[in-house]
This record gives structure tokens, sequence and C-alpha cells, in this order.
């Protein structure tokens, strides 16, 4: 598991180092799945509730109200209907690739177990969202899926009659079955809504909308896709034939093929296996916790500054309990803390100018110390020499910060550069024991522990408590916030920096004129020229909007063989009663209580059904159907669809419905001619004389008695 | 020697920062006394560097409060908060650089600090509170 996460990252990495390169760190797309994520959810709903006003819910006008919206109001019906299919499809890729990420940066092990398990009933959401959607156009897709779905679902087993009847032959269709699924279409985005806003209720400052050029982005490359390639319906669906050849959305309906080579309940399995699977996924194997940060009461006068900052939601500030003045403390819950230390880097106790006693923060991880860090700190500090020292407090993510260390360069590690409080930073500079502080951190943006970066920036900036005290020069305090595999960048920033020092020292100590802005000080690495960015951003909008368009229709999908038919048995009938009805003597009346009193005794309980069906003289068909209901006193149902060549065929049916051991109750034999892409039904109907080939609409199919 | 003396008017009426303010007033004299005549560079630095890190602690809380409370004018309230620990820092590093620490002149800044701050700042909250 380490090595396929390893070896992921790695991909990850390299990717993101790229993209980096052309959009800039906050713009970078792969650390803002999440949010782009959210971002489609909403184009998804205007766009939904626009096409919505147009569509007419009756499954005979469905098909027809879509086509005339794309045709007459291309410019905005067509755009918004294109906008909804290609959104939902780039949801689906985002959402499979942010899960990827999250997998592959080990953020879902530990206390992260739970956006990563809340998200994959979003999964199963998206999907069924999808695949309701698909289902309301009406066109052949919409009939494919809606066919193969309740096959699909038929193959659970919970339903008494097959639903997938509903949709057997133009005859039989259900529109009421069609109006379920468009309640079923509102209702089940409004529930995801509600399962989004779960999934991210741990993560305190939780970020649902993307950086702005991003999501203008987004929308103009998608709204570029819908022009060029606008979404259409296939031909209006006709339950009396099947369709050849289908372009499937592999976003959304990628396993129905599948069906085709297993059965609908191993599909089932395979699914539901697959959802435990990564579930069970934060625990195999589980994280080994570090110890989680821990309040020191004789410290904390409760003034919220670690609430404030905790990006897990892990402190909560609970009433006094040591019966001091004070009105509240901060309380560590340890099913959530990650042990990032952020919170201690908040502690305005924090400060390692305390000599007096034992220097202890009013919030503390028991790994590292503030003690322990303020003697790291002193004990680095001695060891550097030479004309620009400096001193990096580097991440447990970061570019390999230690491989820095020098004669002039120290590297103090802690779990997450938010942890340092800025008093360290006051005491290196200030006091001299090194020449600059170097923080370095994850690719900006992408903190492992969310938002260790933004926080250290704001402490420098002067916006955010603890801050750093205003009288320390900014240009001896630097960032470097770098994707890990980026060693390289972040030496290039040491040197500079360093380069940087050395200039200060040279202007003669000279007090430093106050800077322009209070902010950190940063290198110039070397960028791409601004052409070269934004035809790459380009380029990627194109790549990606791409792959969506594309695998939105194709490849195509053979449904049936070119010259093949489809042929499908399917009916419900009540077996004979087990044993008959019988009328109470005269006897067992009279002692009978008179509102107890009925004429006739009835056994609950039919015979199975049991169905043949021979395909010129060769048997294609052989079951037994037990009755449905818990009694075993409703209907049996029978349901199922063979493809056969087209061409001209000898039916053969029988059916026994008494429990006899041989002979059949109903028999027929027809001969019929199949045209290539007949849907033909073989029902059967008790009252009506028994089997039934065909509707009569269906008389190209030449049907005549078999001899 | 009692470095700063409590008074009545310094109470604001919110416990826990009454109670902070006492036990700052509390902490730096007995601190002060603790330091006695001897004073090594490194005493004097420890008894600055705990005040700092009290009175750190005690704005954080006071400020929280204010924005609890909705005061009107924290930002400048914050300001003087600020503007006390940067001039105690300034008295660190000049100590640490060798100046010696003048107990009358520290007594009286801290006195200044104190009963300016109050005085001025906290009063107003005071009012702001009984409004």
């Amino acid at each position: 598991m380490d090595a396929l996460k390893r070896g992921l990252r790695a991909v990850f990495l390299r990717i993101e180092a790229a993209l980096e390169a052309v959009f800039g760190a906050r713009h970078n797309p792969l650390t803002q799945l999440g949010t782009l994520g959210w971002f489609l959810f909403w184009i998804v709903t205007v766009s939904g509730i626009y096409v919505y006003i147009f569509f007419d819910t009756g499954v005979t006008q469905a098909w027809e109200s879509l086509d005339r919206l794309s045709r007459e109001q291309w410019y905005l019906g067509g755009l918004m209907r294109s906008l909804h299919r290609y959104a939902s499809d780039a949801l689906v890729l985002v959402v499979l690739v942010h899960a990827l990420r999250e997998f592959a940066m080990d953020r879902m092990r530990g206390n992260r177990w739970f956006p990563w398990v809340t998200g994959i009933p979003l999964l199963w959401f998206l999907y069924a969202c999808g695949i309701t959607g698909y289902w309301l156009v009406w066109d052949q897709l919409a009939q494919y899926v809606a066919v193969a779905t309740t096959e699909w679902l038929d193959s659970i087993g919970i339903f008494a009659e097959p639903i997938a009847r509903n949709f057997l032959d133009s005859e039989r269709l259900s529109g009421r079955f069609f109006t379920l699924i468009i309640y079923m279409h509102i209702a089940l985005p409004l529930l995801m809504l509600l399962a989004m806003w779960i999934h991210i209720q741990r993560h305190a400052h939780a970020r649902v909308n993307p950086p702005r050029t991003l999501a203008v982005g987004t929308l103009g490359a998608l709204v570029a896709l819908s022009f060029a390639w606008p979404a259409m319906s296939q031909a209006p669906a006709d339950l009396d034939r099947a369709p050849f050849s289908l372009g499937l959305d592999w976003f959304y309906l990628a396993v129905y093929p599948l069906l085709e080579r297993m059965h609908g309940s191993t599909l089932w399995l395979l699914l539901i296996g697959g959802s435990v699977l990564l579930t069970l996924l934060p625990w195999l194997p589980p994280l080994k916790k570090a110890p989680v940060a821990k309040v020191d009461l004789a410290n904390c006068n409760g003034c919220r500054r670690c609430f404030a900052d905790c990006p897990f939601g892990a402190i909560t500030m609970i009433g006094r309990t040591d019966g001091l003045a004070y009105e509240q403390e901060a309380s560590v819950d340890p099913d959530m803390c990650m042990s990032c230390g952020i919170c201690v880097g908040a502690c305005p106790t924090a400060t390692p100018f305390r000599r007096v006693g034992h220097l202890s923060a009013g919030i503390e991880l028991p790994d590292r110390s503030m003690s322990g860090l303020r003697e790291e700190v002193a004990a680095a500090a001695a060891r550097l020499s030479g004309d620009a020292r400096v001193i990096v407090f580097g991440c447990s993510h970061d570019a390999d910060s230690d491989r820095l260390a020098d004669a002039s360069t120290a590297v103090v590690r802690l779990p997450c550069v938010g942890m340092l409080p800025p008093p360290f930073i006051d005491l290196v500079v200030m006091r001299h024991q090194a020449d600059g502080v170097l923080l370095s951190g994850c690719a900006g943006h992408d903190c492992f522990e969310r938002l260790g970066d933004q926080w250290t920036e704001q402490r420098i900036a002067n916006e955010r408590d603890p801050n750093l005290r205003a009288r320390v020069p900014r240009d001896r305090v630097a960032v470097a916030w770098n994707n890990p595999i980026r060693h390289g960048a972040l030496r290039e920033t040491l040197t500079q920096f360093r380069a940087h020092l050395r200039g200060l020292a040279a202007a003669g100590g000279a007090k430093p004129a106050p800077a322009a802005s209070p902010a950190a000080w940063r290198a110039r690495l070397r960028e791409l020229p601004v052409a070269a960015r934004y035809t790459g951003q380009g380029l990627v909008y194109a790549l990606v909007v791409g792959f969506v368009g594309f695998f939105a229709t194709q490849p195509a999908y053979t449904y049936l063989a070119e010259d093949h038919a489809l042929l499908k048995l399917s009916f419900s009938h009540a077996g004979q009663p087990l044993k008959p009805c019988r009328r109470y003597t005269h006897e067992e009346l009279t002692n009978t209580k008179f509102s107890e009193r009925s004429a006739t005794s009835c056994e609950r309980g039919r015979w199975p059904v049991y169905v043949e069906l021979d395909l010129n003289g060769e048997p294609i068909y052989r079951a037994t159907h037990d009755p449905a209901g818990l009694w075993n006193d409703g209907p049996s149902a029978v349901y199922a669809r063979f493809e056969v060549p087209a061409g001209r065929h000898r039916l053969d049916a029988r059916l026994r419905d008494n429990g006899a051991d041989q002979g059949f109750t109903f028999t027929a034999s027809r001969m019929v001619e199949l045209q290539p892409g007949t849907n033909f039904v073989v029902d059967f109907r008790a009252t009506d004389g028994g089997f039934a080939f065909g509707l009569p609409a269906q008389d190209t199919a030449r049907q005549e008695e078999a001899p | 020697m009692t470095l700063v003396k409590w008074q009545a008017n310094f109470r604001i009426g919110i416990e826990e920062v009454d109670h902070e303010h006492q036990d700052l007033i509390n902490l730096i004299n007995s601190l002060h006394d603790a330091l006695g005549e001897e004073r090594s560079g490194e005493r004097v630095e420890a008894f600055l560097g705990e005040i700092l890190a009290d009175i750190s602690s005690h704005f954080a809380l006071e400020e929280k409060v204010m924005r609890d409370r909705h005061y009107d004018v924290l930002a400048e309230h914050k300001a003087d908060h600020e503007r006390l620990l940067d001039e105690l820092r300034d008295l660190m590093d000049a100590q640490a650089e060798g100046a010696v620490l003048d107990d009358k002149r520290f007594a009286a800044q801290l006195a200044q600090w104190f009963t300016g701050h109050f005085q001025t700042h906290d009063a107003r909250f005071h009012r702001h509170l009984t409004r």
C-alpha cells in the first residue's frame, strides 16, 4: 500500500510541479480539486434549473422539448444543456482525481478518515444523479439506461415484479416511473449537497470556492466546449426497437457494458465490496498516531487563539474546570487532532523569552515541547559560523530542507511551519542568533496541515495574531513554499536570501529603511514568460475539456450486433393455488362465530411457474419461478432477454403452473420474422388465452402459427 | 519595593480581565522582589521575559473579550497593546545589549504603561460595557 502511495505521489508531484510553473502555486488546479468540485456542482445546478424550465416532463414529450431547446435556443438553452452535461462529466473527473490525490498524499488516514469516508457515499450520489439525468432525455441512450438500470436493479431481487417491465415495450411504457425518475433527479442532488456539507464539516475554514481566475478559466473552457460540440440527444427512444450502437457517457456509464458480461448481482457485489474496501482504506494500515496537543491550564487563560487557528476543528472552548477566574479554557478532541502543532504557534505564552521556571505554552505537543525547541534553536545557532548565518525552520513535508544544513545553515524541523510561534523568529533575529530566518513548507496553498502556510504568512504580515512584532525587520525573514520534489527551488531561495543578507551587512548595519510591506522576504525564482504561461494554461484547459468532451459520447458502445434482434420473454403470472378453495360445510359454519364466518376456505400459497422457451427447436430458456410475497401467494415474474440473429425463427413456449411433474398448462408455437434491431416480446396473459407474441404493431414480423 | 500598585479604578467589570490585571501587577511585583539587589543580566532578562509572556497572553484575552462585546475602538486599543509590547521588547533588547536596568526608570515606565493604558483605554472599554 505504501509503495503504491509513494508511486502515485511521485506522479502527482511531478504533474503538479509542471502545472505550478504554468498556473502559479495559488491557482494550481491539482491543489484546488475540492473547490473545483464545488464550483462544477454549482454550474450543474444553475444550468439544470434553466433546462428544467423548458423541459416537458411527459415521457412522450421529453425528447422533443429538449431537442427544440437545443436547436431553437442554441445560444442559451443549448449552451445550458451542454454545460449541464459537460460540467457533470468534469465533476466526475475532478472527484475521482481528488480522491486519488488525497490517497496518494496520504491525507486520509488516522484522524483524517472523516472526509474520506463521507466522500464515498458522495460517489454513489454523484453516479445516481448522472444516471437519472441521462434517463430524462428519453433518447436511445436513455432507453438503454432505463432498460439496463432496471434490469440491474431487478437482479437484487427485492422487487415483487421486475421493474424492467416498465420499459418492456411501447405498450407498457410507464409514464409514472418516468416521473419518479424526474423527482429523483431533483432530490438526489439536494441530498448530495447535504452530504457535501457533511464532507467538509471537520475542516475549519473549508475552501469551497476556487480562486477567481481558475473559476473563470474553467467556466470559459466548458462554454467553449459547449459551443464547439453541443450536447445533443440521440435518436428518440423507441421501446419496440433496440439500439445497435450508442454514444455512451463513459464518465457515468462505464460500468454498464459489464452488465452484458456478468450477472447484475455480481456487479452489485463488486461495487459494494469496492466501496467497503475504500471505506476501510484509512485504516489499511492504521496510522501510527503522534501524541495529540495537550492544554496546560496553568498557562491557558482562554484567549481562543488556538481555537481560531486549528485547521481541523479539534479545539473547543469549554467552561473553566480549574476554578480560576477565567471564563473559558481550550480543550483538545483527541479524535480530531492531527498533532500538527499549529495551535502551539498561535499560543501567546509560547515565547522563548520566558526564563523563570520551565517554559511551557498553554497548549503543547508532547513530542515537540517549546522548551525543547528553544534549546534546539540555541544549540543550532551556536554551531553557526560565517557572515550570513541562516536558521531554516522546515516542516516534515517540505522539499528536503535537511539537505540545506552546512556550516552557516542550521535546519530545525517541525511537524508544520505553522507550529513556530513568531516570538521564536523575534528571538533569533533580534538577538542575532542568526542573520536571517528561512521558513520552508509545503507548496503554497497545499499545506499538508491545510492552513500552516497561510497562518504563517499572515502572522508575519501583521494580519493575524500572534503577529511577528513589527520591530523585527522583515527582510531577515524569508518564506519558501515548495512542492516537495523541488529541492532545487528551495536551495536557490536560500542562496538568494544569503546574498540578500550579505547585502544588508554591507549596507553597514545602518538601520534598514522600513519595508514597504510587512510581508516576508521571498526569492525571485525563474518563471516562465507570461506568454508561455498563458499558452500553457490554454493547453491544459483544452486538453481537459477535450478529454471530457470526447469521453462524454465516445467511443461508441455496441449494444446489439448489426444483424441481430432482441427477444424478450417477460410476463407476470400467478401459479395455481396449492389447494383449491372449498366451501365451508354447513356444520363448520354453524360452529363458527357469526362475525368470523366466510363462504370459502382458501389456503394461501401458489405453485411455482415453470417456463420453457425454444428457438428453432433449441432450448434457450428453462426456469422455475417461485411466487412472490411473504406467503408465496403472489404472481411469479419472468424476465429474460436474448440476442438472436435477425430472420425467420420458430418459437415454442410452454408453461406449467399447477405443480405437476410433467405436462404443460399452456403451450404455443409461432413462426416469426425478426427484423434487425427489433425488440420482440413474448408475453403471457392467461386471461387472453396464453402466450402472446409481439405487439400488433409489429406486423412486419409476419407472424404465423407454427405447424 | 512595590513597582506598581493596584488601584480600584483599574477595575473594568469583567471578572477574568480584572483578575488578570491584579495577577499581572502581583507578578511584576513579586518577580521584581525576587530579583533582589544582586541582579545579573540573566536574571533581569528572565524577569522581563516573564512579564512579556504574561502581558502577551493577557492582551490576547482582553482582545478576545473586546471582540466578543463588539468593542467599537478595538483597533485603537489593540494598537496600544502592540505599542506596549514593542516598548517592552525594546527595553529587553537594550538590556541584553548591556544597558543597565534602572529600577526607578523601569518602575516609572511600568507605572506609566499601566496607569496610562488602564486609565485611558481600559476605562474607555469599561464605559463601553456599562453604556
